[in-house]
């Protein structure tokens, strides 16, 4: 019971649209991720779903139901915040007991859900403290619990991760994951990260500027991003773009990069028409640099030990990186060559729609 | 460089020395004004001066709270001012300084004010500290346009304070106005009537003996006025304590008929009434035992720390003289104490026809004062009995306590203050 | 040692280092005499050298004037100055302090003391009570996002602003017999009420116009502690379910209790010294029931030709031990709370 359908809803605060004609569903039991960059309306998204903001139009639908008009108290989810939220006069049981208290649940139902969620979360031994005895990565823990306590049809979590540091950061990604298939829950997470958006999602919406670039599954966005801006947001280090024109190579059409003539034949366009090309650090290879399609001139080395990121500066001026796995005899200054397999090439228009290739 | 410097010292010594020489006696009055004194004062001050040129005289024109509440403390601290205008006369009577040896004719001033010189010294004393700038006396004030319109004669000479009572009343209720009767919040203002109705006031030990027949017959009355709506409860029974409280406002604003009060606010109401209604002083109400009003005033005293006796005493003879007193009390309305003038009349300069017939009126009350009344001016315990009286009759009025209990609480209230007084 | 007077010389231009110069002279004469008591004093005693000069004045206003008055609680007669007083130990507190009932003024030596410690304690009780509940109410509004709420703070804030004697005097004006509220009442075509002069309205009004007056500063605190509480609790509790009522119970009020606490001992320590706002507005009375304990001593000491001292200044001293009390637990209070956020 937690399927949600997302229809045209717009958000608009006064004169100012927020977001533009959303249409999305959640599936039971599925990960979804909100990502985008700063001020894409991703958290905005997420609280009108919450209830916490009120739709400017479209309908918002919960198995069925439409909630629009239905306080956040009442629609049956759960939210983690970015800032916790805990109630800093109340220990961590009354905390975790204080939703289930407005159900007149009876005791002992919410002392065993409460332990049930303290074992999971391991965080038994703290019940009797108080928020500020925590650590930040206990306080998280908590938040979570107070979410996982209420059964809710569908969890929302508003940039759990963004307050803890680096390595904390990687252990509890993992342990969200596990907390997924664990409870089968659904959940809805925002993040600016596209890491944690990679690792965690089933499926990913991408948002810029209160509109849909892409929903797709991870693997689906990585190799088929729909546009360039999805292309450069997903994967890390960016996918480099070149700019270029279209030219006639027998039997079609084609590019010329660097004197070099490279073939695209599922490229439905003019000759002459303006496109860019699109190649991931890790699909370019490293070669010689005269049998290298671009020649670069390295200004920045960096040594990862199970790889090597390259970056570097075109004939053109523009800026390229490459990653060569192990760990490469590099120097600033040298000058080497990329190779650009054309099965890996993306090539999108001259408004940054994807073209199909082969 | 040190020669030039002693050059200069000296000159300016020499200059200060010269004009030291022939710099005048300075004599410093502390006065007070509820009207128009001040200015009085100082014309009669600038004639002195023109007169005396050896004596120059300031006059530091002060807040009566100045007086009330910083002079005791500095004359405790043997210092102050020359000359000062009080109203606490007798009990700061170790302060003035008897002037008797320094007058040119002690036994004409002796005689001028004979009959309020024991208000300002110690009992059996025969000093001469100063005189009275005015005197006062308590008395109604009745608003004759009411009365005429009512149809109710004012009452005359010798009513008694029931007929007083009975006529205010019937005027109220006929002109519909919210007070008949209404007295000044204070123990001072009850007790010349009490003295009307018999009251003795000072026992044959010369202590306090307040509660007698007379005294009690007034206080039922108030008690029982109060009750039936004749007196207003919010004046008697509207402040705690010692609280003064006057109905004024309400007098100008004619919702009295007749309020007892005094003769020292016939310049202001002449001021503010104008001529929206008539009004006048009437006759002191009568009892068993007299019709007066208690007499009082505030007096002018020479201060004993002075360094200047002499001239200090020229000022104030000056200031007692027939004319100059004559002239005060025409001019500020006063009633005067000095018993020449009085009995001569004086020709109150105002316009007001109501102010020369209530200000003849009360001059008359006071030369016809009961000497009883006189005497409460210079009793010790005077202050002790009125704010003992007003506290607890006013609990009284304002139905917190039953009339025999006030009268007891009276009795000890003095009592205390008396023991506390002589430890 | 001279670190403070100027030797960046080289980069300032020479303007600034001409207007510089008062402050850099000012500098270095205090430095002499600054780092010789330091030398002195070390660096800890330094605390006590800077707080050496309020501590004079304190003590010459505050401290000594209080001895003073205790001493001459002690004292009998009528006299001024203390020289000529006598001495008669806790003469004036056995007279003050013996009652035969003391729930019933009227039993004691001096029932205008005991009417006045009733009238305060009942004041006390009734106004604070009110007064917290109603800033409470007033802060929450005031808390809401509405139109104009800069506006509507000011206005409540606004009595505040005005000295005690003229709050009285407009209510005396508003009330009294012809005033305004009986002639708005009696346009509506009730009979007109004398409000001061009836013993059971004259507190009521007393302990309402010192609420009016005081509202605003109040409410001001509590909406500070208000605002203090993150938003997202709020949004936590609607998320966890919590209706409206329950919010109030167990998220805001907890969160807000410090602050309540605060307000609830300040009003209580200015209420016990109610004074200038009664005085005016009734007087003490009708009769002495709105008489405080200010205006008891001011009476006793001040008001009669015969002052007595002593028995005013026993009386104070009575009332300042109910003051350091009541101080001495709101010390308490902030004490225990900084201890505890200390952990």
């Amino acid at each position: 019971m937690s399927h949600l359908v997302l229809r045209q809803v717009t958000k608009e605060y006064g004169a100012v649209r927020v977001l533009h004609c959303i249409d999305l569903e959640v599936g039971n039991g599925e990960f979804v991720v909100f990502v985008g960059p700063s001020g894409c309306g991703k958290s905005t998204l997420l609280r009108t779903i919450a209830g916490l903001e009120r739709a400017s139009s479209g309908e918002i639908r919960l198995d069925d139901r439409l909630v629009n008009d239905v306080s956040a108290a009442d629609r049956g989810l759960a939210m983690v915040f970015q800032s916790y939220a805990l109630y800093p006069h109340m220990s961590v049981r009354q905390n975790l007991a204080f939703g289930l208290e407005n159900s007149r649940m009876p005791r002992d139902e919410i002392d065993r859900r409460v332990t049930e969620a303290a074992k999971m979360l391991l965080i038994e031994p703290l019940l009797n403290r108080k928020p500020r005895q925590l650590s930040g990565g206990q306080r998280q823990r908590v938040a979570i619990g107070r979410a996982i306590v209420r059964r809710p049809g569908i969890f929302l979590l508003d940039e759990p991760l963004s307050n803890l540091d680096a390595e904390l950061r990687v252990v509890m990604r993992a342990e969200l994951a596990a907390l997924h298939k664990r409870l089968s829950a659904t959940m809805i997470y925002v993040t600016h990260d596209q890491t944690e958006a990679m690792t965690l999602a089933d499926r990913i919406v991408v948002l810029r500027d209160g509109r849909i670039e892409q929903v797709g599954t991870p693997l689906d966005l990585y190799n088929n991003p729909a546009n360039r801006f999805v292309a450069g947001f997903i994967g890390s280090p960016r996918m480099n773009f070149i700019e270029a024109e279209t030219i006639p190579i027998a039997g079609g059409v084609g590019v010329q990069v660097n004197g070099k003539q490279q073939r695209l034949p599922h490229l439905d366009l003019a000759p002459g028409s303006k496109i860019v090309l699109g190649i991931r650090p890790h699909s370019a290879t490293v070669t010689e640099i005269d049998q290298g399609t671009i020649p670069l001139e390295l200004t920045l080395v960096e040594q990862l030990g199970a790889e090597t990121i390259l970056h570097g500066k075109t004939d053109r001026g523009e800026i390229f990186t490459v990653s060569a796995p192990g760990q490469g005899r590099f120097s600033m200054g040298e000058r080497i060559g990329i190779a650009l397999p054309p099965e890996d090439l993306h090539v999108f228009n001259a408004e940054g729609q994807a073209l199909p290739r082969g | 460089m040190k020669g030039l410097k002693r050059l200069i010292g000296g000159a300016l010594a020499l200059a200060l020395s010269a004009s030291v020489a022939q710099a005048a006696t300075e004599v410093r009055i502390m006065w007070y004004s509820d009207g128009n004194e001040g200015e009085v004062l100082q014309d009669l001050v600038k004639r002195f001066e023109a007169q005396n040129p050896d004596i120059k005289v300031v006059v530091d024109n002060v807040a009566f709270g100045i007086i009330k509440d910083q002079l005791p403390v500095q004359l405790e601290a043997g210092r102050g001012p020359d000359i000062v205008r009080v109203v606490e006369l007798k009990s700061q009577a170790k302060h003035w300084l008897d002037l008797r040896p320094h007058l040119k004719d002690a036994a004409t001033f002796e005689k001028n004010f004979s009959n309020t010189l024991d208000w300002m010294r110690e009992d059996g004393s025969n000093a001469l500290p100063g005189f009275m700038t005015q005197l006062t006396i308590t008395g109604p004030l009745v608003n004759t346009t009411l009365f005429e319109q009512a149809g109710v004669p004012v009452p005359g000479d010798k009513a008694t304070w029931d007929e007083w009572a009975a006529a205010a009343k019937k005027v109220a209720d006929s002109q519909k106005i919210p007070i008949a009767l209404a007295f000044d919040r204070s123990g001072h203002r009850f007790m010349g009537p009490a003295i009307s109705m018999g009251a003795k006031v000072i026992g044959p030990d010369g202590k306090p003996a307040v509660v007698d027949e007379g005294f009690k017959a007034m206080a039922q009355r108030i008690a029982d006025w109060h009750k039936n709506g004749i007196m207003p409860r919010e004046i008697w029974g509207g402040v705690a304590g010692t609280t003064y409280k006057g109905a004024n406002e309400e007098f100008v604003n004619g919702q009295v008929a007749v309020y007892f009060s005094g003769s020292w606010q016939v310049a202001q109401f002449s001021q503010k009434i104008k001529d929206n209604f008539d009004w006048s002083a009437g006759a002191e109400p009568c009892g068993p035992a007299a019709c007066t009003g208690m007499p009082g005033g505030a007096g002018l005293v020479a201060v004993k720390y002075t360094k200047n006796p002499k001239e200090v005493a020229r000022v104030v003879e000056y200031l007692a003289s027939e004319p100059v007193v004559r002239e005060f009390s025409e001019r500020t309305l006063f009633l005067p104490a000095h018993q020449g003038v009085a009995a001569k009349g004086v020709d109150f300069k105002s316009s007001d026809p109501n102010v020369k017939k209530s200000l003849d009126t009360f001059l008359r009350a006071t030369q016809t004062a009961d000497p009883l009344a006189l005497k409460m001016q210079s009793y010790r315990w005077s202050g002790t009995i009125y704010a003992a009286v007003i506290s607890r009759l006013g609990q009284v009025v304002a139905g917190e306590a039953q009339i025999p209990d006030a009268y007891a609480r009276i009795e000890d209230d003095i009592k205390q203050k008396v023991a506390e007084a002589s430890r | 040692m001279s670190t403070i007077t100027g030797e960046r010389g080289g980069q300032a231009s020479s303007l600034s280092s001409m207007l510089t110069l008062p402050f850099r002279f000012l500098m270095g004469v205090l430095n002499a005499p600054m780092s010789f008591l330091q030398r002195r004093f070390g660096i800890g005693g330094m605390g006590a050298v800077f707080l050496a000069p309020n501590m004079l004045i304190f003590s010459v206003f505050v401290l000594i004037p209080v001895a003073i008055n205790f001493a001459y609680s002690l004292t009998g007669g009528t006299a001024i100055f203390f020289d000529d007083r006598h001495f008669v130990g806790l003469g004036q507190y056995q007279t003050l302090l013996t009652c035969s009932d003391y729930t019933t003024p009227s039993t004691c030596l001096q029932d205008a003391f005991w009417q006045s410690v009733h009238n305060t304690a009942f004041f006390v009780i009734a106004q604070v009570t009110v007064l917290v509940l109603v800033s409470l109410g007033t802060a929450l509004v005031l808390n809401r996002e509405m139109r104009a709420r800069g506006f509507w703070r000011g206005v409540f804030f606004f009595p505040v602003l005005l000295s005690p004697v003229v709050v009285g005097l407009i209510w005396k004006w508003i009330l009294q017999r012809d005033g305004l509220l009986n002639a708005i009442l009696m346009d509506f075509g009730f009979e007109r009420t004398l409000w001061l002069a009836e013993r059971s309205w004259a507190m009521f009004w007393a302990i309402f116009v010192s609420i009016w007056a005081h509202l605003g500063f109040y409410a001001l605190i509590l909406l500070a502690g208000l605002q203090a509480i993150p938003r997202d609790l709020y949004e936590a509790a609607m998320m966890d379910g919590t209706g409206r009522m329950r919010t109030f119970w167990r998220i805001t009020l907890p969160l807000l209790w410090p602050n309540l606490l605060v307000v609830i001992i300040l009003a209580l320590i200015k209420a016990v010294q109610i004074f200038d706002e009664a005085f005016v507005l009734t007087g003490g009375g009708p009769g002495t029931s709105t008489m405080f304990i200010t205006q008891y001593i001011y009476e006793t000491g001040f008001a009669h030709v015969l002052r007595n001292l002593g028995l005013a200044s026993a009386a104070s001293i009575l009332m300042g031990i109910v003051l350091v009390g009541l101080t001495a637990l709101q010390l308490g209070v902030s004490n225990r709370r900084a201890r505890k956020e200390a952990v």
